[in-house]
């Protein structure tokens, strides 16, 4: 099915009530700049100028890690951003809103209005606490804040209300059976039902460890466990679905799954991209975009 | 602010050095700079240290608590320039940043100014320069807090801005119309520059303008192409984008000469910003514990009245305590007796935080004082011996650390002996103790040795103060409560120190004190049993 698939997932996340959205992804190059691309398109086409950052580095020309060719975000004027003041272009010059002691990879972060459209890189804070802080203050400059995320940055979730799209790929694994149940396990993560507070419960104060989580198991634990929000939750993969399974884990914050986004074209490998989104929506049951063929899976 | 040779790293924290470091420590980077020079005034110094307590103390009086926060707020909030101040002076070309910094930075100084008006003792932060500088760069100011390299900086910076913009709408609209058209004959949206087509969704050829990147057997990945009228737009584009950035990067030139020409007057404003910053800290220090300015003398003594240990004052306050003021006078060497609990260390403290306060040329916490800028102020014995230990016994660090304060003899010295040699023999202890205070007196080391040993006054042939001591013997609480059993306690001590003649004074309570503390009442009478 055909859609405008940026204004397809901006829609789930407005519905939320949520005045950010984060795009992580379970690896590199399954697509999240594409889809950050595609939402923020849709939302100057809303009317909205958004804000936008990213958790680390990302919407650079060349990526760093593996020097491959990154699609670039060309914002337009009246974008604002939160970005690192290296890498901030110093022409066509922005209009530099606010200074920042948060420090980034390329150094201290600059908070900019775009004045003149131009291509620019967003290298963010890396911590969750600098990513709270660079959202609040973009939210000072804009209604709307739209977050590049990264594979390993799950954390930096951690005491937000943001919409959350989870991106995956053809590049993140080796067939499509695993990108399905990696994408499966992200998400199963990122959904923990919220402790409703009626049932016994085992309370655990920071992050919930393979070890204890392996102990839990071992002792048929049956109560809730219940973790601050599901960033607490230390597991990956396969093994994330297993404790999930087996454990009643719950969370005191959700995190609101608006949409998964598939890229079926890797860089070494491809999948079919109908058959790879619908096993995605099946697998995940979140609404499922391609943001290359436009479409939304059955 | 460091040390210097004043305190060990034991004597340090004995006093609570960082406690009076992390008080006074400034809230900006300017003042982190000048505050990293800070170190103590050494003899023949007496009359700038003076001096620079007086001033702290002028502005402590001068402004109220408000005025001293906000000036706080305005150095915590302000950007660090000096970066951007060295790299015009060096030649750099400033970027907007930089701008927005130095922007920051004027603006801070002028506010500060106004709050500090008529306050003599403040450095003048408005200068010539920052007002100038300023006045370059007001047309660059966007909103509460930002900075635009404005069109009105430059009379071509807004016309080549606007045919910059007007070439980008020209290839957005060519660029537009062919994927709008891609976008048509597709019957689909086209997002981005590679897209995929299913091979299914394809009723004969792709559309025109469209390039195939990869085939695959069920889709194509594609991306639409450039076409010449695409391409030329872009060229006029990319050509019009060069202009704009070298028009504006002739503003920012332009703007870095005039820091360039100032860039000695502004490092000046700087570093008096910097300075106003210390200052601030340390009349907030002042106002908040009622320091006075102390009579810097030249001749070896302490004397005081009134004086405060402060960070124990605050621990007292919260819990609902105060604390009890000393005055003491110091012109040799001395010993201090009196009951456990009776606040003997606590003077030793007292004497020590005093004497470090002047030696910054802080006012100092109390009524009235006459100080010697020491050259060193060593702590010797109980609240010493917590470093790791290694081979040597408590009583030989002991010995190791006084070893070394004698061969350094820095002079004029003053020592802190709390409770030395209490870990060896009375005996061979007492005898220990007064050849060392021998030996300082010999020295020309100012000190008070606190101590549970009788006759070592008398023996060393030095002044002797006392601790009054208990009232009486205190009612044991009903419970075991230790916080009421601390109060009781407080209540029934009297803290005041008096020079004595009489060796009697030197007396313990200990054992009324241990009963006061809930130990059982039968170790207690046998212990007064003993005593008989």
């Amino acid at each position: 099915m055909h859609v405008d698939v940026g204004d397809s997932i901006l829609r789930l996340a407005l519905a939320t009530g949520a005045r950010s959205l984060v795009v992580v992804g379970t690896g590199k190059n399954v697509g999240k700049t594409v889809a950050m691309r595609a939402i923020y398109r849709a939302a100057l086409a809303q009317g909205i100028a958004p804000g936008l950052t990213s958790i680390g580095r990302d919407g650079e020309a060349i990526d760093v890690g593996d020097s491959q060719t990154k699609p670039r975000l060309f914002l337009r004027a009246g974008t604002s951003l939160a970005t690192a003041r290296d890498v901030l272009p110093a022409t066509p010059a922005s209009e530099i809103l606010e200074l920042s002691r948060l420090q980034t990879a390329a150094g201290s972060l600059v908070y900019a209005r775009v004045r003149s459209d131009a291509y620019y890189e967003l290298v963010g804070p890396p911590t969750a606490s600098g990513l709270r802080e660079s959202i609040d203050t973009l939210l000072h400059h804009t209604n709307y804040a739209i977050v590049d995320g990264a594979i390993d940055r799950i954390a930096a979730l951690a005491g937000g209300s943001d919409a959350v799209v989870v991106s995956c790929g053809a590049s993140a694994s080796s067939t499509m059976e695993e990108a399905v149940a990696d994408v499966r396990a992200l998400v199963a993560r990122l959904c923990v039902p919220r402790f409703d507070g009626t049932e016994p419960a085992i309370h655990i104060e920071g992050a919930l460890t393979p070890s204890r989580i392996a102990e839990l198991i071992r002792e048929r634990e049956e109560r809730a466990i219940v973790v601050r929000d599901p960033t607490q939750i230390a597991l990956t993969g396969r093994a994330a679905l297993h404790a999930l399974e087996r454990l009643r884990i719950r969370c005191e914050r959700e995190i609101r799954v608006v949409a998964v986004t598939v890229a079926s074209i890797g860089r070494d490998r491809t999948f079919e991209p109908r058959l790879f989104a619908h096993a995605v929506a099946e697998a995940t049951g979140v609404p499922t975009f391609d943001v290359y063929a436009s479409e939304r899976a059955a | 602010m460091k040390t210097g040779g004043l305190l060990d790293d034991l004597s340090a924290r004995a006093l609570e050095f960082r406690w009076l470091r992390e008080t006074l420590t400034p809230a900006s980077a300017y003042g982190d700079r000048v505050f990293e020079r800070c170190v103590p005034f050494v003899r023949g110094e007496e009359g700038q240290a003076a001096a620079r307590a007086r001033r702290i103390a002028a502005i402590a009086s001068a402004l109220n608590r408000e005025t001293l926060d906000a000036m706080r707020e305005i150095f915590r909030n302000v950007p660090d320039a000096a970066s951007a101040i060295a790299r015009a002076s060096m030649g750099d070309v400033l970027s907007d940043a930089n701008l927005l910094e130095l922007q920051r930075f004027f603006d801070a100084c002028i506010r500060f100014n106004t709050l500090a008006y008529g306050v003599d003792a403040l450095p003048e932060t408005a200068t010539e320069a920052i007002v100038e500088c300023s006045r370059r760069l007001e047309l660059g100011r966007a909103g509460k807090f930002g900075f635009y390299l404005a069109d009105g900086f430059d009379s071509t910076l807004g016309g080549a801005r606007a045919a910059l913009a007007q070439a980008q709408a020209e290839y957005d609209a060519v660029r537009g119309r062919t994927t709008a058209e891609v976008a048509r004959q597709l019957g689909r949206e086209v997002e981005g520059n590679e897209f995929v087509v299913m091979r299914s969704d394809l009723n004969g050829a792709l559309p025109a303008g469209v390039r195939v990147v990869r085939e695959a057997p069920t889709y194509l990945l594609c991306e639409i192409e450039e076409t010449d009228s695409t391409l030329a737009a872009l060229e006029r584009r990319d050509a019009l984008a060069t202009a704009a950035a070298g028009a504006e990067q002739t503003v920012r030139g332009a703007l870095t000469d005039a820091v360039r020409s100032q860039a000695a007057a502004l490092n000046a404003a700087a570093e008096a910003f910097g300075d106003a910053d210390v200052l601030v800290a340390a009349a907030r220090f002042a106002q908040t514990n009622d320091c006075t300015v102390a009579h810097i003398v030249p001749n070896a003594t302490l004397r005081f009245s009134d004086g405060c240990f402060i960070p124990l004052a605050l621990e007292l306050e919260k819990e609902g305590r105060r604390f009890t003021k000393i005055s003491i006078a110091i012109d040799d060497v001395a010993v201090l007796t009196g009951p456990n609990m009776g606040g003997k260390s606590v003077c030793l403290r007292t004497c020590g935080f005093i004497a470090v306060c002047a030696a910054f040329g802080l006012p100092v916490p109390a009524s009235d004082a006459t100080v010697a800028l020491f050259s060193e102020i060593a702590w010797l014995g109980v609240g010493a011996e917590d470093e790791p230990g290694g081979l040597l016994s408590s009583f030989a660090r002991e010995v190791v650390r006084l070893r070394d304060v004698l061969e350094r003899d820095r002079r004029p010295l003053f020592v802190l002996l709390d409770e030395f040699a209490r870990t060896t023999t009375p005996r061979e202890g007492k005898a220990l103790l007064v050849a060392v205070l021998k030996r300082l007196q010999s020295m020309g080391a100012r000190g008070l040795s606190a101590t549970h040993l009788a006759g070592v006054a008398a023996s060393a042939g030095v002044r002797h103060f006392a601790v009054r001591g208990l009232r009486g013997i205190p009612e044991r609480p009903a419970t075991s409560d230790l916080h009421q059993a601390l109060e009781t306690l407080a209540a029934s001590m009297d803290y005041t120190i008096e020079e004595v003649t009489d060796e009697s004074a030197t007396r313990s309570d200990a054992i009324a004190l241990a009963a006061l503390l809930g130990l059982d009442t039968q170790v207690v009478a046998d212990a007064y049993d003993a005593m008989e």
